[in-house]
């Protein structure tokens, strides 16, 4: 018979995945109850009734649970998928701040005649800071913190890399409460908070897929991936807003849908063809990163709410984005068919 | 292939079991022994070291016994295992030698 004790690391234990449970339940229940259980009678009936798994026991158990969700190479391969598209979605939105960062550097560089052989900075050439109580030292520091934090990311020094966008993303929140109290964010605007939870706070959550299982992150594609990135999509934006065509730019919102919808059309040729090894997580990532890009482009239309023309083009973008997505969604429903769990090791005989 | 540094846990656990197969428990008091209280381990923590060891080929099941009505189930270091926590010990011992006599301590150590 169970007792009370048992019954509530039983209900801890729901945390994890049913097939980890199927193999390893019994046993952990086991250990636990030896940790507490002393043989003697009535000290064990007062530990059953009153004792239960501590915040810590929790956590290990939760950190557990979070690896096996978040799968390594050996977990089952709806797991994986799922892992392996978070690691690589988180990858892709910390790239684009990393590119947001070096296109802060270069203005920066620029603004101040760094580079001779560039012509004189046009005006409005120098990064903007959004104001508040932070100096502008502090947002050049969380734009460069995005190069550092992807490039720590894709050497694996994962932690490190989480350790500095959690820093980098502070002084945001700092601003965006600080408007939020003073009245300098209006009510109605979502935007700027949907872009810290979409943009910042869950790439930053998001590292916590880069775990001992998960396996390594190809270096030289995505170290490669920031210069292209920055010179295919910044510099083209950059040579718009200094020749004078900044009415053509989208924001930064309809920037994200479009580069993501572009990236869905690409790899659509791949996702139908059903024989290309992998694709199916390449189509649940670029899911994921469309469904981040859609949100983030639905609450920050709240921003336009004065001006039907840009709730227009944003609309505009936004449907774009749907049926580009819409070619890949059906690869990565099947990237992520349940197969059985893999047998860890033979049970004992 | 990349080998994987072992973790701190894991050289606990695969020492804890050198000398012979141990249940779940057993593992958790054995690391805290060995490591003079330093390394406590909880569950959850051992779990995720044991199903990792036993996918790497380094632990295997060597039996169920029945206690108070649960099963035990005993883990035992496997070949690799035993090769592996070889390994690991002679790199850290080697380390710990470099570092004594960086520290100027191998004088003393010798003397000793």
């Amino acid at each position: 018979m169970s007792s009370d004790l048992e019954r509530r690391y039983r209900r801890v234990l729901r945390l994890l995945p049913g097939w980890y449970r199927a193999q390893w339940e019994e046993d952990m229940v086991a250990a636990f109850l030896d940790g507490w259980l002393t043989g003697d009678p009535e000290a064990d009936e007062y530990i059953t009734r009153a004792a239960g798994p501590g915040w810590a026991e929790a956590a290990s158990v939760a950190g557990l649970a979070a690896r096996l969700y978040l799968g390594g190479a050996s977990t089952p391969r709806r797991y994986f998928a799922w892992g392996q598209a978070i690691r690589r979605t988180v990858l892709a939105v910390t790239l684009v701040q990393a590119t947001r960062g070096l296109d802060v550097l270069v203005r920066t560089a620029w603004s101040r005649q760094v580079f001779g052989w560039l012509p004189a900075p046009p005006a409005g050439i120098a990064p903007g800071s959004p104001g508040g109580i932070l100096p502008p030292t502090v947002w050049y520091l969380v734009a460069y913190a995005w190069i550092v934090s992807f490039v720590l990311l894709v050497l694996r020094h994962y932690r490190a890399a989480q350790v500095i966008a959690a820093l980098a993303i502070v002084p945001d929140l700092v601003w965006l409460v600080q408007g939020q109290l003073t009245g300098a964010l209006p009510p109605t605007s979502f935007g700027p908070w949907a872009f810290w939870v979409l943009i910042n706070l869950a790439p930053v959550l998001g590292m916590a897929a880069f775990h001992r299982d998960a396996p390594p992150v190809p270096r030289w594609p995505w170290l490669l991936a920031l210069p292209v990135n920055y010179l295919l999509v910044a510099v083209p934006l950059l040579a718009l807003q200094v020749t004078g065509h900044s009415a053509w730019l989208p924001d930064f919102s309809g920037v994200y849908c479009i580069l993501v919808a572009l990236a869905c059309l690409a790899h659509a040729p791949r996702a139908w063809s059903r024989q290309a090894d992998g694709s199916g997580v390449w189509s649940l990532t670029l899911t994921l990163l469309a469904a981040n890009a859609g949100a983030y482009r639905i609450f920050s239309l709240t921003d336009y709410l004065h001006d039907p023309h840009l709730i227009k083009v944003g609309l505009a973008e936004l449907l774009i984005l749907v049926a580009a997505v819409a070619l890949v969604a059906p690869d990565a429903a099947r990237s992520q068919a349940a197969a059985p769990a893999p047998p860890l090791y033979p049970h004992p005989g | 292939m990349t080998v994987r540094p072992m973790t701190g846990q894991a050289f606990f656990v695969l020492t804890a079991l050198a000398d012979g197969p141990r249940h779940g428990y057993g593992i958790v008091g054995e690391v805290a022994g060995l490591s003079g209280g330093r390394v406590k381990l909880k569950i959850g923590g051992l779990y995720g070291v044991l199903d990792r060891l036993a996918a790497e080929g380094l632990i295997e099941p060597d039996r169920e016994e029945a206690h108070d009505g649960r099963l035990r189930r005993y883990y035992r270091l496997t070949r690799d295992g035993r090769r592996a926590l070889a390994e690991e010990a002679e790199l850290r011992a080697a380390t710990a030698r470099v570092v004594r006599a960086r520290l100027g301590l191998a004088g003393a150590e010798a003397a000793g």
